[in-house]
């Protein structure tokens, strides 16, 4: 079965107006994080504690804030999460200044014990069943942040040297800008749900980048192919030659993903919600970066440094 | 068949059949990370200067019976800092014999003379191991104590220079686990000189207002039920390292309580202390807080027992620990996490319905689209799976959250490479190409793109590995291992499928 024959859209004839509204969606995003505080780091990289609990009897949101705030924790970020009404997770976020890290750790600790027991009231281990608790240290926070920055870079590093040899340079350099700009679309539009981040938020950043360069390379490599067996025409012409022949592929995969993802996202409870969700804008954000910025940051790159057009190898 | 062929396809079904074999019965060959199964994960951090201090008081005890044993002069001997102690009042015509003692005593202290005064530096090399065998020591101690206090499984684990990894599957309780770990469980007997008392000043009082130099001031455990000051002597009378047998017990009146017996050497010295001071208290010390001081009614030799006001579990705990030993250093808690068995199974329930309702979304997807070849598909997309799960069996490696990510990913890439090769062929069949030749022109064209693509990514996953730290490590391994597995079940795979299913002579193609 065909989806289409193959198709003559000229994708790159729009290039210059798609940077723009790349541009605009990142600086949107940079904007909300920088003055809005858009980002909330979660448990892992904010430190502090994240408690999930369980109701027997059902309650509302803001009945368990104000139970909350009656014992001096209103601040509490409290989410429903799982069974409707049953099932929530309450993180603190008083910022305790402790004389030393242990002290900090065992203040977030009483906090945890004191939001328990506010919401057992009198009842017991019946009424509210704890089913985690887990408590960063400030130390800790701050190096899980820095390993998590640190393996992303090095990551980036590792392919922009890679596809700089299989390809050329300027096809690296555009797969990096390609992968910044899926990351700050993502967390741009990501901050603006009032999720947290956390470390599996991160592994979706960083698979949402996998299918990304793989959408790349694709793209890549049938430029690669077509630059040997066209060689008189244009690069942008090789671009939107390659484009559509690639079109009915981009379509089936990325359609599969999607699919893949949506079931994720709806049978994949409270745990993969999060997760599901920011991999659902990430795959249509990783497509749409292959066709306006991969393949323009070539050719920009290609006039600006008046390189022979194509491949030569 | 044709030749070469017959051995692809027993090289298929072996590597089918081994991954099977490795992975089944996937709950008992599949480790699930904490977040899947629940229990506690635990991060500490030694403080290993204070194995640097304690080394330092021993070398300053060491150094003074040196001094006096080769009538070496001197007026007193005091720490400075950890690794720094000085001498002082020597006098400067001993300066050559001194230089020669201490030059055949040690090699891992500096040393230096200005005026009356001798100071020693410990050397940073001396230090690094000192710290590194703390660390070391700290992780077999724990490994002890986890193991008498039977968990499955546990993973104890040195990180960097000078952190502990604790997992322990399954535990739910973490307040005592907690406490078992962290108790340094140095155990002193000393003799209390005076106290209890509400506070410092009526305990120095007979000794005009400061604390003798062969003297200590200790407070009681409060847990114990002993609030007060003691002043006991500075040097242990005998300490837990003499300990030979420890075991719970009760005492006269029926309330639980430790019992031990110490070794030879350190029978002979309690012996002495216990003849020369009937009459009087003698305290029991756990990590620097006295827990009971009793009388010694008479001469005890080689066993006794420690009573405290303890729970049944509290004398188990006390006996688990001072088995396996002190800690050489303190430690503090980084980061603590407990998961409840309840979440971990609502996760991997959900995850697993989750990950089946999209794979059997895919495949249908494939057959809709691509007809018998996207049953090809299929099949090398369910060798994909078993082999990923073979290799995780294989590896021992831990199945967690962001891993089934890292297997969606995989997924989605293995069925990408599928749809670039079938989209291939459809090219070639549509400039005229005759059957096989589209299949092999499909299979060869496609094939830079996909090889291109899993090794940027796999590049990628390694550096992860090395980089990050555990869920991302997970989400790594995975990859990596879902994608090698990906271009053999995609590119070879499929190829022997197509190949094995499709005459030379076939005049329509089911794509």
């Amino acid at each position: 079965m065909e989806l289409f024959k193959t198709p003559h859209i000229r994708f790159m004839k729009h290039k210059v107006v798609a940077l723009f509204a790349s541009a605009i969606i990142v600086l949107a995003g940079v904007l909300n994080v920088a003055v809005f505080h858009g980002l909330k780091p979660g448990v892992d990289f904010g430190g502090g504690t994240l408690i999930r609990v369980e109701f027997k009897d059902p309650t509302f949101v803001d009945r368990v804030r104000k139970q909350l705030a009656d014992v001096g924790l209103g601040g509490s970020v409290i989410q429903e999460t799982g069974k409707k009404g049953h099932e929530y997770q309450i993180r603190t976020t008083q910022v305790i200044k402790g004389a030393d890290q242990q002290q900090e750790m065992e203040a977030h600790e009483r906090l945890a014990d004191r939001v328990i027991e506010a919401l057992r009231g009198n009842g017991g281990p019946d009424k509210l069943k704890v089913t985690s608790r887990e408590t960063v240290g400030p130390q800790v926070g701050k190096d899980l942040r820095k390993k998590a920055t640190q393996a992303t870079i090095w990551a980036l590093i590792g392919m922009l040297i890679y596809i700089a040899i299989r390809f050329k340079l300027e096809y690296g350099v555009a797969a990096i800008f390609t992968l910044t700009q899926d990351v700050l679309i993502t967390m741009s539009i990501y901050s603006f749900t009032n999720r947290e981040i956390n470390l599996p938020i991160i592994a979706a950043l960083l698979t949402i980048v996998g299918f990304s360069i793989n959408d790349t390379i694709v793209i890549f490599d049938r430029v690669r192919e077509n630059s040997k067996l066209y060689r008189k025409e244009s690069l942008e012409e090789i671009m939107n030659l390659s484009l559509n022949q690639c079109l009915g592929r981009t379509m089936i995969t990325s359609g599969t993903v999607f699919l893949t993802l949506l079931a994720l996202y709806v049978f994949g409870g409270e745990v993969i919600n999060d997760f599901a969700f920011i991999m659902l804008i990430g795959t249509i954000e990783g497509v749409y970066s292959t066709v306006y910025l991969s393949c323009p940051v070539v050719i920009f790159w290609q006039k600006l440094f008046k390189t022979k057009k194509g491949f030569r190898r | 068949m044709r030749k070469g062929l017959q051995w692809k396809l027993i090289l298929a079904l072996a590597v089918l059949g081994l991954s099977i074999f490795l992975a089944y019965p996937p709950k008992e060959k599949i480790k699930l990370g904490l977040d899947l199964k629940g229990g506690i994960h635990l991060v500490l951090q030694v403080l290993t200067e204070d194995a640097v201090n304690a080394e330092t008081d021993q070398e300053i005890l060491r150094f003074q019976e040196l001094f006096k044993k080769n009538d070496i002069t001197f007026q007193a001997a005091t720490k400075d800092q950890p690794g720094r102690f000085v001498f002082t009042g020597t006098s400067a015509s001993q300066e050559g014999k001194t230089r020669d003692l201490i030059d055949q005593y040690t090699r891992d202290w500096d040393y230096s003379f200005t005026g009356d005064r001798l100071i020693f530096t410990i050397k940073t090399l001396v230090t690094q191991v000192l710290k590194d065998q703390a660390v070391n020591q700290t992780v077999e101690t724990i490994r002890n104590r986890i193991d008498q206090f039977g968990v499955a499984e546990p993973l104890i684990q040195r990180q960097g220079s000078e952190r502990i990894v604790v997992e322990l599957p399954g535990v739910t309780d973490p307040d005592r686990v907690k406490d078992l770990i962290k108790v340094t469980a140095v155990l002193e007997w000393k003799l209390v000189k005076a106290g209890p008392a509400a506070d410092e000043e009526t305990l120095t009082k007979e000794y005009g207002g400061k604390v003798p130099e062969d003297m200590e001031v200790l407070k009681g455990d409060p847990k114990k039920g002993e609030a007060g000051f003691f002043l006991v002597s500075r040097v242990a009378s005998v300490t837990g390292k003499d300990l030979r047998m420890v075991r719970r017990s009760v005492d006269e009146w029926n309330n639980p309580a430790v019992s031990f017996s110490l070794n030879s050497e350190g029978a002979r010295r309690f012996e002495k202390v216990t003849g020369e001071n009937i009459g009087k208290p003698l305290a029991i010390i756990l990590d620097g807080k006295v827990q009971s001081a009793p009388n010694i009614n008479a001469r005890i030799s080689d066993s006794g027992i420690i009573q405290g006001r303890f729970t049944v579990e509290q004398a188990e705990d006390l006996v688990l620990v001072l088995k396996s030993g002190a800690l050489p250093a303190g430690i503090r808690y980084l980061e603590e996490r407990t998961i409840g068995p309840s979440l971990g199974a609502d996760s991997v329930r959900e995850g697993l319905l989750a990950g089946l309702v999209a794979i059997l979304l895919v495949m249908t997807f494939m057959v809709f689209f691509y007809r018998l070849s996207g049953l090809n598909a299929v099949v090398a997309l369910i060798l994909n799976v078993v082999i990923l799960f073979g290799c995780l069996g294989y590896f021992k490696a831990t199945l967690t959250l962001p891993g089934i990510a890292g297997i969606i990913l995989s997924i989605g890439m293995a069925v990408d490479a599928n749809v670039l090769i079938f989209e291939r062929i459809k090219e070639e069949r549509a400039v005229g190409k005759n059957i096989p030749s589209a299949i092999l022109l499909g299979f060869s064209r496609a094939f830079s793109a996909i090889f291109d693509s899993n090794l940027t990514t796999i590049i990628s996953a390694i550096f992860l590995f090395q980089f990050g730290t555990g869920p991302i490590k997970g989400y790594a391994v995975t990859l990596i291992i879902g994608l090698v597995a990906n271009m053999f079940t995609a590119v070879f795979v499929s190829h022997l499928i197509f190949d094995v299913a499709v005459p030379k002579s076939a005049k329509r193609l089911s794509i």
